[in-house]
């Protein structure tokens, strides 16, 4: 039960991950880019829930489906991989739009 | 301080960013750098990114919050919802859409197209020519 979460996370992540590769989407397309990018936008977004967290604004909830590991307070481990799915999703997508919405300029990379 | 008040200090960090990446492709459009291979962010595909991603953020937060992943301060919220998720949430979908793509083409392009279909550029060739493709026949181009 506790790993249901992580495990979902972890498998959506897959699933990115094969998009990414079977299209070129993100860190098929050019990987030193998206692994900056990955990098900022994980910290960007951990640190806006620092402060959410801090500011009492939102706090983890109780639940069974997570690990119980925290590497913040209310900052559940679970939260850094969601975080670097929202970035995976948004910049495969961002790829894919890209790529569908002008075929003749590029076939290739993230709206290069 | 309220969600929104939280909320803004970050969007607005994403629309220095997307200013940033607007401003960059601009001069290079003026300086007219027969090399470059990257005119900025295509805010029709961020635009249509965008749609998908509120979708999905409709969709699984409120399956999150469903099923006690994470709590709000009904305080510091300001009341309005999707379901049950609160609409302040949202911001985060809008920031990475607005955020990523940015920073992608603040970023260098890597050198050249990958000539192989299926690993990570390596960056052999030539520099940023954005010339025909070599590996996907006619459908690459020359860009125009």
């Amino acid at each position: 039960m506790g790993l249901l979460y992580l495990a979902a996370l972890l498998v959506s992540l897959t699933g990115m991950v094969v998009l990414d590769r079977r299209f070129q989407l993100y860190f098929w397309a050019d990987a030193r880019r998206a692994a900056v990018v990955s990098a900022v936008g994980v910290v960007f977004f951990v640190v806006w829930d620092l402060f959410g967290i801090g500011l009492g604004i939102f706090f983890r909830g109780e639940t069974a489906f997570m690990t119980g590991l925290q590497v913040a307070p209310e900052l559940p481990l679970e939260e850094l991989f969601f975080l670097a799915l929202l970035v995976y999703v948004t910049m495969n997508l961002y790829g894919a739009f890209g790529r569908l919405l002008a075929p003749a300029v590029s076939k290739r990379g993230v709206g290069a | 301080m309220t969600y929104w008040a939280l909320n803004a200090f970050f969007l607005a960090a994403v629309a220095l960013v997307a200013l940033a990446a607007v401003v960059k492709a601009r001069s290079a459009r003026t300086a007219a750098d027969p090399r470059r291979s990257d005119t900025g962010p295509r805010w029709s595909a961020v635009g249509l990114a965008a749609i998908a991603l509120l979708i999905t953020t409709a969709v699984f937060d409120n399956v999150m919050i469903g099923i006690g992943l994470v709590a709000y301060n009904p305080d510091l919220i300001s009341g309005a919802f999707v379901g049950i998720a609160p609409l302040e949430d949202f911001a985060y979908a809008i920031a990475a859409v607005v955020l990523l793509p940015s920073l992608w083409h603040l970023l260098p392009a890597r050198g050249s197209r990958p000539s192989t279909g299926t690993r990570p550029s390596t960056g052999s060739g030539t520099a940023g020519a954005p010339g025909p493709s070599t590996d996907s026949g006619t459908a690459g181009g020359p860009r125009a």
